[in-house]
């Protein structure tokens, strides 16, 4: 369990995030929504130990965050940041291998080519990190980030990600996405800041939908992720629809004109 | 393109690179048996190996008396200190690009030379009177001095230039011009107070390329540098992670604040020794670890002990030509690492417009 007790966090007394409890479990795959500047990267931060908390604590199974070296912590919870550069020429191969810098036990090179073709960038492996695409970057560092879990572990672990597929083209998407969802059956609690609302909708298990540094509502995807719900959260009229067979939810938003035309029809 | 040349057979990375190693190493004993043999004074390459094994009471041939003096009292003590210095800049110019996450860090550049250079002036002006406390003092007092200086630097430019883990390079390369005039211009005042002996001493320390290495100076460096080169070179795991970034590598269990102390502490014993022995000798750490990962990739198992290879190579070969130039004068070493170094910056920052590789 990865809880977070009433955090608050300031910057220069100013107060960015105020009173927010969370509970991640494992298995579970959790998204972070929220309108920009709404916290969520600090959230993450905090969370994934970058930052301390002004008040309030963090806690990985049951123990403070601070109680852990970083080495421990590694073994129990891996981050991918928003944009991480690499200064020198590493290949992707190498940038992998990273990854098993703490992994609990010996982890070789069967497991990084298992990563790699999995997330199709095996065809990468010897390529310069910073001649790849913008996709091509995320997908290699979110393979780093999971090698560094992969082995099975008998006490639970986390996975934080902070919009690990904002770059990747929409089969990517969903390709990532099945992944993350593979790995809940390993004992693995899945944290994920997401932008496109629909891929939330359809893959995470429970959703906290944060709005001017707090937590405005956070469950199971089929209680609180709702339009209603929506459209406070973003100020944008937002609608969740069932497809017709039951399977899968289809969340759209209307381009602002088309709102504005309806508007005058109505009038 | 560059093209990593190991990753493209993973499994045989780690054979490929003790290859390079195990290259560079036979390729520094042929050259050192050449320094041995070459300068104003030639002592025949057959003799080289004789003089050698017989100071370890070894009989495998003749030599002469004065070529035996030559080589083990002058031109061995020099040729070792060569290693250490070329060797030791090297590897502290790989360290520090590691920590700064850049490839254009290099000691001379950032001002970490200059302000080693400073203490030591500051020394051998005003230290005078603890020389008399202790005769060890003499001998360990410049390159101790030397050491708080580059320290001192090294952390004030860190933090000049770096915020929440990460390396302005423009702001670095300032910080450095203006840590360098503020070092050369307290130089002058300091040079200003000091009496004439002290004067002939520093003229005589600042043009004290590698030609005033004796076994004593020789057995303080080797203390001194020896275990600053043993901790950096066991921390290459974690410098591979920092070129990440340091959250990153804070996320994948390392202790970032450790790291970041040992790479100060020891590049800064290294730059300090080596100004404190041999004046400031430039460019060695910029050079040497780029030639290694433009050769054999990024990776720092290789590029650590690598740029202590070809730093060591690098050093010994300017020498020997500082030696035998313009027999039997000798040139400042300072001068022919310049003029093979600055070239090759200005081709770095050329190159570093076109592709931020």
């Amino acid at each position: 369990m990865l809880q977070g007790k009433n955090i608050h966090f300031c910057i220069s007394d100013k107060p960015i995030i105020g009173d927010i409890d969370i509970k991640l479990e494992p298995g579970k795959f959790t998204a972070i929504i929220g309108p920009n500047g709404a916290g969520k990267s600090t959230l993450f931060k905090i969370l994934s130990g970058d930052v301390g908390c002004s008040r309030g604590e963090v806690l990985y199974n049951g123990k403070s965050i601070k109680t852990y070296s970083s080495q421990q912590l590694a073994r129990i919870r891996a981050v991918m940041p928003q944009h991480s550069s690499v200064s020198f020429p590493f290949s992707a191969w190498e940038v992998l291998e990273l990854g098993t810098l703490n992994a609990p036990s010996e982890i070789g090179q069967e497991e990084i080519t298992e990563v790699m073709q999995k997330l199709q960038i095996w065809h990468l492996r010897d390529r310069s990190y910073n001649l790849l695409s913008g996709g091509e970057k995320q997908r290699v560092q979110l393979g780093r980030v999971l090698i560094q879990i992969w082995k099975k572990q008998a006490f639970p672990r986390f996975l934080l990600l902070d919009e690990p597929i904002s770059s990747m083209d929409v089969s990517l998407q969903h390709l990532v996405l099945d992944l993350l969802n593979d790995l809940k059956k390993r004992n693995i609690g899945v944290l994920s800041v997401l932008h496109d609302l629909s891929l939330v909708g359809n893959y995470a298990d429970q959703v906290i939908m944060m709005k001017d540094g707090d937590v405005a509502f956070q469950g199971e995807v089929s209680m609180v992720f709702t339009s209603p719900n929506l459209e406070y959260l973003f100020d944008y009229p937002i609608k969740v629809k069932k497809y017709d067979d039951g399977l899968g939810l289809l969340v759209h938003s209307l381009p602002l004109h088309h709102i504005n035309h309806r508007l005058i029809q109505a009038q | 393109m560059i093209k990593t040349l190991q990753a493209s057979i993973p499994h045989t990375k780690h054979r490929v690179q003790n290859t390079v190693l195990i290259f560079l190493g036979l390729m520094l004993i042929i050259l050192v048996l050449l320094s041995a043999s070459i300068g104003a004074y030639q002592i025949p390459l057959k003799s080289v190996l004789p003089i050698l094994f017989n100071s370890v009471g070894l009989n495998i041939g003749n030599f002469t008396g004065a070529e035996a003096n030559v080589l083990m009292g002058i031109r061995l003590p020099r040729i070792l200190m060569g290693i250490f210095i070329g060797g030791g800049l090297g590897l502290a110019g790989a360290a520090l690009q590691g920590l700064f996450r850049n490839p254009l860090v290099e000691p001379g550049l950032i001002g970490v030379s200059s302000g080693g250079a400073f203490f030591a002036v500051v020394f051998i002006v005003f230290g005078s009177g603890l020389l008399s406390i202790s005769p060890l003092l003499s001998l360990i007092g410049l390159p101790l001095f030397a050491f708080l200086g580059g320290l001192l630097v090294t952390l004030l430019v860190y933090n000049i230039s770096s915020y929440s883990g990460k390396t302005d390079i423009s702001v670095l390369i300032l910080a450095g011009v203006a840590i360098n005039a503020l070092m050369g211009a307290l130089i002058g005042l300091v040079l200003f107070y000091a009496d004439d002996a002290a004067l002939r001493n520093f003229t005589f320390w600042s043009l004290g390329d590698l030609g005033g290495s004796n076994w004593s100076k020789l057995g303080i460096a080797s203390v001194l540098i020896l275990p600053a080169l043993a901790m950096i070179l066991r921390l290459y795991p974690q410098l591979n992670a920092m070129a990440l970034g340091e959250r990153e590598a804070y996320h994948m269990g390392v202790n970032i604040q450790y790291v970041k102390y040992v790479l100060f502490l020891s590049s800064a014993l290294i730059v300090g020794t080596a100004v404190s022995m041999s004046g400031t000798i430039g460019f060695v750490g910029l050079v040497v670890p780029h030639l290694i990962r433009l050769g054999f990739g990024a990776d720092h198992r290789l590029v650590l002990p690598g740029s202590f290879l070809l730093g060591a190579i690098l050093l010994s070969a300017a020498d020997l030509l500082a030696r035998n130039l313009v027999r039997p004068a000798e040139l400042p070493i300072g001068i022919i690492t310049a003029l093979l170094g600055a070239p090759f910056f200005i081709y770095l920052i050329v190159n570093f417009k076109k592709v931020k590789y």
